[in-house]
């Protein structure tokens, strides 16, 4: 049976660097590594009452991606009643690579797409612990 | 808004909330002193480090390092900005907080506790502690900074 895809949660992170590495990971993961087994779930479709998409994120297990302490994207999926399997934030990444220093906003430097990549295998790693922990189930 | 709970002064500014214990000293660059004999053990206060953001990376001079006011007893790498803290005391650092090497986020979570920075054997005479601003008077130029820096 086909299984339903795990979603990602960035926060939305508008005006920050590490906001914007959180998105980017999740771009990286749901439209070129894992697109068959992940997507990504946009956090303002989550704070509408009424939303559709509240509903969605009830049903598949989520990973989050925040890109500071506030943890909006983890806070958010939480109370809309969802199942956070795993909550990352950025800054614990860049912790374990100095050498990618995250910079601009807009535009990341060289150093915030790497760091989005390195973020992004990690979240496809645990994407498949998921679907791995589903089929085992 | 500033109230006094019991040991420390408050200051709410807009969302922001900051603690400033009554029983330390302060340097206009945000670190707290707190005596200790004669020494002291130094620290990032509440305001500079919520001012400055979470903590990535915190980078503290060796234990040995004779120190003048002024100079840089450590640095920080935050999300936002690379900070150089100043040393606010004359003397030597005996020790530097070992767990800030894994867990720089202790300045954080705990700046007047588990986060603090150095302890220092100070060479400075009374007059340096003239220096050093109490928790009114800190609290004071934190609400100033901190209004400055909601109104840019």
């Amino acid at each position: 049976m086909k299984q339903k895809k795990v979603w990602i949660v960035p926060c939305s992170g508008i005006g920050k660097t590490y906001g914007s590495v959180a998105r980017e990971s999740a771009f990286i993961v749901t439209e070129d590594l894992r697109p068959a087994t992940a997507q990504i779930m946009p956090l303002a479709l989550l704070v509408p009452e009424d939303s559709e998409a509240r509903q969605a994120i009830r049903e598949s297990d989520s990973i989050t991606i925040d890109g500071c302490k506030l943890a909006c994207a983890a806070k958010v999926v939480a109370e809309t009643g969802g199942t956070v399997a795993h909550a990352l934030q950025v800054l614990g990444v860049y912790r374990e690579h100095r050498d990618l220093k995250p910079a601009g906003i807009a535009e990341l430097n060289e150093g915030g797409k790497k760091l989005a990549a390195v973020l992004a295998a990690k979240v496809s790693v645990l994407v498949d612990e998921i679907g791995k922990e589903r089929q085992d189930a | 808004m500033t109230h006094e709970p019991n040991d420390h002064l408050t200051l709410t500014v807009d969302k922001f909330h900051f603690a400033f214990p009554k029983g330390l000293q302060y340097s206009e660059a945000g670190l707290w002193v707190r005596r200790e004999g004669n020494m002291v053990r130094i620290g990032l206060s509440d305001f500079a480090q919520q001012r400055n953001g979470d903590i990535a990376f915190a980078n503290l001079a060796p234990a040995g390092t004779a120190l003048d006011p002024g100079d840089e007893v450590a640095s920080i790498e935050t999300v936002k900005v690379d900070v150089s803290l100043p040393s606010p005391v004359k003397g030597t650092i005996v020790q530097i907080n070992p767990a800030l090497q894994q867990m720089p986020e202790l300045i954080n979570q705990d700046p007047y506790g588990r986060g603090w920075v150095a302890i220092v054997q100070v060479a400075g005479s009374e007059q340096d502690a003239g220096m050093l601003l109490g928790a009114e008077a800190y609290l004071e130029l934190a609400r100033q900074q901190a209004e400055a820096e909601l109104q840019s």
